[in-house]
């Protein structure tokens, strides 16, 4: 870690990241557009695909890296102060920890 | 190390001047705080829908409640206008649109846009 502190690579993850989401969300728009109503059987049956298990646990971790970087970056301007920042971004680290390991149980073990 | 200098003397909100790009911009971060705050609600709903044909329809149930239709609007509103923002800030990335005049237009596209398809969806479920 002797690198100078440097807002690169978060910056071009972000971007990298909200372009996955984006097409992602896309895709979800048309599938919900085309198919508005689910029974339990077709909703299962839809998120159990493998693709859909492949293509949802790379949404999952975009999301997280995304939703880091972005809640981070507000931290960073509006909390001062060293113990607030620690405070802050840890809660918001356990939160989206949690979420994303949730999520990913729900989606990969969870279903069918 | 963050700055220790005292804030700007002339910080009034009423007098400060907030054109459409500055709206896009701070909505955008609403928005996406919104969403954050959302998350933990919204992975519990995946979780509900997929145990089972029971939990399927108490997800679908909690879904239409009276408390959870405004909220999904707002939900609705901010992953629009977080998503029609961000475009935005990307095409500025690779300057597109990236002048003042073209900017301030795109700005009020992505403001209006969001709240009328938010709107639109809130006629949708009523």
């Amino acid at each position: 870690m002797t690198q100078p502190v440097h807002g690169l690579r978060p910056w071009l993850l972000q971007r990298v990241s909200a372009l996955y989401l984006a097409g992602f969300a896309l895709y979800l728009a048309g599938h919900f557009l085309l198919q508005p109503r689910h029974g339990f059987e077709t909703w299962q049956a839809w998120l159990g695909h493998p693709l859909m298990r492949l293509a949802g646990s790379g949404f999952i971790l975009a999301l997280v890296v995304h939703s880091w970087i972005g809640i981070r970056d507000i931290i960073l301007d509006y909390a001062a102060g060293a113990g607030w920042r620690l405070l802050l971004l840890t809660l918001v680290g356990l939160v989206l920890a949690g979420c994303g390991l949730w999520a990913l149980r729900v989606l990969l073990l969870a279903v069918g | 190390m963050y700055n220790q200098r005292p804030a700007p003397v002339f910080l009034d909100l009423f007098r400060i001047r907030f054109p459409a790009g500055a709206i896009t911009s701070i909505a955008h971060r609403a928005a996406g705080v919104l969403l954050f705050l959302a998350l933990p609600f919204l992975v519990y709903l995946l979780d509900l829908s997929l145990q089972g044909p029971e939990g399927f329809a108490r997800a679908g149930t909690l879904l239409q409640s009276w408390w959870m239709r405004p909220v999904s609007v707002v939900l609705v509103w901010s992953l629009l206008h977080h998503l029609l923002a961000g475009v935005r800030f990307l095409l500025i990335d690779v300057d597109v649109g990236a002048h003042l005049q073209p900017a301030r237009a795109s700005a009020r596209v992505v403001n209006i846009l969001g709240i009328a398809l938010a709107l639109a969806y809130a006629g949708w479920i009523v």
